[in-house]
């Protein structure tokens, strides 16, 4: 395929909001996405949960904008919206047809420059309840639910802010007050951390007038407070470290984790590509050994975390059948993960392909152009990043990825986590 | 002191007219409809081929057969085994995806542009000379055992099961699970495999949909160089009429011991794809449970807190599939949350809808149709609908003013006409004991722990 070519166009406010803009009226229909700098990575210790229970506070109204509004207006005009909290950032977006698009600035701006009038107690202990839900239904009721904790707290020290996850505890989330909200939203919502991208079908003579109206106005914050905690680590674990839990769970699985180079850093794209040699797609190096040859699991999953705080992670899991035992699990994962100092181009090959198809589906939709847009913007200060992703993964080699394969996924950097199924009496 | 006025939300701009996109229509000599779109904003093309195989067709000793047929496929062709089949796919980055449900099987691929022709012969190959080696087939049936294990402790996939054997009278194809049972999985065998691929896998009553950056003679040409000497039509056809299990409400617990959440369905059986009704249906179930905005989530999610979400839905089948709302609330609020539900049910029906609910709902359902002809698999998956329930070719075109003129008084009728909270059946996964004295005080019927 030839370079893709997602046309941009960078701003900045003089109160510090960065503005990337992105064309394309193929349909009639735009995305608004705005990304702030801030994360669970943030949270003080006792407020564990809390920059995720914000960002529901910020769906409930500002000055200008009654409870329950935005999502009316949203909906009315025909558009889908939502949000989403993680360690290093959290994400408001809307997609809405383009005569709409002023509609969204209003909303976005609003809350963005006058949430806090809007603020109640009632308001608070409404959406705390609706989080803590949301907490059992996707983390308490489920098997497996506690995974990213456990996981989290073996691959990162006590005082990192990765160590505690991002859905927090029922206790901190308890400790929760108004005043907390105002604080938080003073420190860190401010235009001066935020990244606003357009992207889609718009009048492009007129957008950045439409931009510097609904928040031009909005006064910069002060500079973002460093991290709390202590964000150092050693760029591996250095030992083999585990957990062993015996759950309610239907079917053993092994989970098992490494600390890699941060996605700030060049070598990321390292892990990238290896990760994808391992699990992505059916011709990967478990799903053929694990899940085809040698029928121990019945399903793998791997993922690189894209996390900028000195340490990401690169993880894998395999899940048994009801006849596997935790140890083979581990054993089978282990010898394929070691194996990866034999990669061969041919697979760095396959995996660029299937990344390239995945990457150009993901471009189809606007709000994931605008989401990209935002990230790359917010991270790198680049959001061109865009059109050299696959560029930045070709040039990955093989040598590059057997050496990776030995320096950072051996025993001296593995956490493992086990669930096996309780025993019944 | 603000500069702009920002009490009043911006008004809309003109509305830019946007047409679902042209499709060329046809049909290859074998009965296999062709369908055309292009596509040309990103240089990727989907490929859907529906056949006529689904679930509904078989006997219960049958079930899950379809869906291992469909999962076998991976399993390797008479000229590649599975792993070179996977990356003979992966090497021109083709993503290949078999979803089968109650209608039928869908074989899709997704790929670059200049990768389409090598695609559509691994395609043709997958479909038509598919090699079903033991090995592989044993795989896909401890497969799928082991995630049917896998569901029976996951409370949202055991209410979704729960509600199948709830609503549906014994013996239906939609009182089981869609990927069959343990039972029935078990058995099926390497030959019936082969034989249900050889009888069904047939170009008779289906399609092949193709949205992208293509060019369409050449599609035309390709079509018909690997599907052209493809023959029959699919055996086995869907025969059944679907009866509730009862009209008489009641309540039953799946008793889930330790459960700190209750997973609740409540509802009955629905109504088919092909009613009249379907978009005043559609635009009550919105307001009713569709949006965040509904009555359901504002009451329950919103005023109350009860839960993180909730939501209604018909599942529109070639016969009637479930109505259900289904939520996820804390233990304590269980008998709250369905007594909340159930009376959002009888006001629904009882006082009808209002004016300023519909038109929001249908302006909702109007704009955000667009929303969703972004992707060459949106719209490929659109034209699949009108394949497998035998929709007018021109049913996307007039979508959107259809919607549009649906009528509050039409709305009204249709919720009173298929929503029934008297004949509801209420059931629940969650930890009996703290939930069923409370949910027994309501009085809903009878209950039954199970």
């Amino acid at each position: 395929m030839n370079q893709l070519a997602i046309p941009l166009e960078r701003h900045c406010l003089d109160n510090g909001l960065k503005i990337v803009l992105s064309q394309d009226s193929t349909v009639p229909i735009v995305a608004v996405n705005i990304w702030y700098g801030v994360g669970s990575r943030n949270e003080l210790p006792g407020h564990t949960g809390f920059a995720h229970l914000f960002e529901h506070m910020m769906f409930q109204g500002s000055k200008h904008v009654p409870k329950n509004k935005h999502f009316e207006l949203i909906e009315r005009a025909g558009g889908t919206l939502n949000a989403t909290t993680w360690f290093d950032r959290t994400n408001y977006f809307e997609t809405v047809p383009s005569r709409d698009l002023e509609l969204a600035l209003w909303l976005e701006s609003d809350r963005m420059g006058w949430m806090l009038p809007a603020m109640d107690q009632e308001k608070l202990d409404n959406q705390r309840d609706v989080v803590k839900n949301e907490k059992r239904q996707r983390y308490d009721n489920q098997p497996y639910g506690d995974w990213d904790q456990r996981l989290q707290a073996l691959i990162y020290p006590k005082d990192h802010p990765y160590h505690h996850p991002v859905i927090g505890s029922v206790e901190d989330l308890d400790a929760a007050t108004l005043e907390d909200v105002a604080a938080f939203f003073g420190t860190y919502y401010v235009p001066n951390n935020a990244v606003l991208t357009i992207a889609g079908d718009f009048d492009e003579s007129q957008v950045m007038d439409l931009v510097q109206r609904y928040f031009g106005e909005i006064e910069a914050g002060a500079p973002i407070p460093p991290l709390p905690g202590d964000s150092c680590l050693e760029p591996i674990i250095g030992d083999t470290v585990r957990e062993h839990v015996f759950a309610e769970v239907p079917l053993a699985r092994v989970i098992m984790g490494f600390r890699i180079p941060p996605y700030s850093s060049e070598d990321f794209a390292v892990a990238e590509v290896s990760r994808a040699l391992l699990g992505m797609g059916r011709a990967s190096r478990l799903y053929r050994a694990l899940v085809r040859e040698r029928r121990v699991a019945k399903g793998v999953v791997t993922y690189a975390f894209p996390l900028l705080t000195n340490a990401s992670m690169l993880l894998t899991w395999a899940t048994g059948y009801p006849d596997s035992t935790p140890e083979q699990l581990e054993a089978a994962l282990t010898e394929e993960i070691e194996a990866l100092v034999e990669a061969r181009q041919s697979e760095v090959d396959r995996a660029i392909a299937l990344t390239e198809t995945d990457l150009v589906r993901a471009l189809e939709h606007v709000g994931e152009r605008a989401n990209l847009l935002s990230m790359f913007d917010l991270y790198f200060d680049d959001p061109d990043r865009l059109n050299h992703e696959i560029d930045r993964l070709r040039a990955v080699t093989v040598e590059q990825i057997r050496d990776f394969a030995a320096s950072q996924l051996g025993s001296d950097n593995r956490a493992v986590l086990v669930y096996e199924p309780k025993r019944k009496s | 002191m603000s500069l702009l006025d920002r009490t009043q939300p911006p008004a809309s701009g003109e509305i830019r007219q946007f047409d679902f996109p042209e499709v060329q229509t046809g049909a290859l000599s074998n009965g296999l409809d062709l369908k055309i779109c292009v596509l040309p904003r990103l240089p990727i093309v989907s490929v859907n081929l529906f056949l006529r195989a689904g679930e509904g067709s078989l006997v219960e000793g049958r079930a899950g057969t379809a869906v291992l047929t469909g999962d076998a496929l991976e399993g390797g062709t008479l000229k590649r085994n599975g792993s070179s089949l996977a990356e003979a796919l992966e090497g021109i980055g083709a993503r290949l995806g078999v979803s089968t449900g109650w209608e039928g099987t869908s074989i899709s691929v997704s790929v670059l542009a200049d990768r389409l022709p090598e695609a559509f012969a691994l395609l043709a190959e997958v479909t038509l000379e598919p090699d079903f080696p033991s090995v592989e087939v044993d795989r896909v049936r401890e497969q799928q055992l082991a995630e049917i294990r896998q569901r029976s402790m996951d409370p949202s996939a055991l209410a979704s099961d729960e509600v199948s054997r709830r609503f549906y009278a014994e013996g239906l194809p939609y009182a089981r699970p869609q990927v069959g049972t343990e039972s029935s999985i078990s058995s099926v065998t390497r030959d019936q495999i082969r034989g249900y691929a050889e009888a069904c896998y047939r170009p008779g009553s289906g399609g092949l949909i193709i949205v992208g950056d293509v060019d369409p003679e050449q599609i035309k040409s390709l079509s018909s160089e690997y599907f052209g000497s493809w023959i029959g039509a699919p055996s086995a056809v869907d025969n059944f009429r679907v009866d509730a299990q009862t009209r008489e409400r009641r309540v039953w617990i799946l008793d889930r011991p330790g459960s700190v959440q209750s997973e609740v369905r409540l509802g009955h059986v629905g109504v088919a794809r092909t009613t009249p009704n379907y978009l005043p249906l559609s635009i009550g179930n919105l307001l009713l449970g569709g949006t965040f905005t509904s009555r359901l989530n504002l009451n329950l999610r919103e005023r109350n807190g009860f839960t993180y979400g909730v939501r209604s839905r018909f599942s529109f089948r070639s016969q009637p599939g479930p109505f259900q709302v289904s939520t996820a609330v804390g233990n304590e609020v269980t008998a709250s949350a369905v007594r909340e539900i159930l009376s959002e049910l009888e006001s629904l029906v009882v006082d009808g809808v209002t004016r300023e609910e519909v038109d929001a709902a249908r302006d909702y359902a109007a704009g955000v149709f667009g929303l969703h002809l972004e992707t060459a698999g949106q719209i490929a998956s659109r034209l699949n609908q009108i394949l497998v329930y035998g929709l007018p070719d021109d049913y996307y075109h007039l979508y959107r003013d259809n919607i549009r003129s649906v009528s509050t008084e039409e709305v009204t009728s249709a919720v009173k006409a298929h929503i029934r909270p008297d004949e509801v059946q209420v059931v629940i996964v969650g930890d009996a004991e703290s939930i069923s004295g409370s949910v027994d005080a309501l009085g809903l019927g009878p209950l039954e722990v199970v």
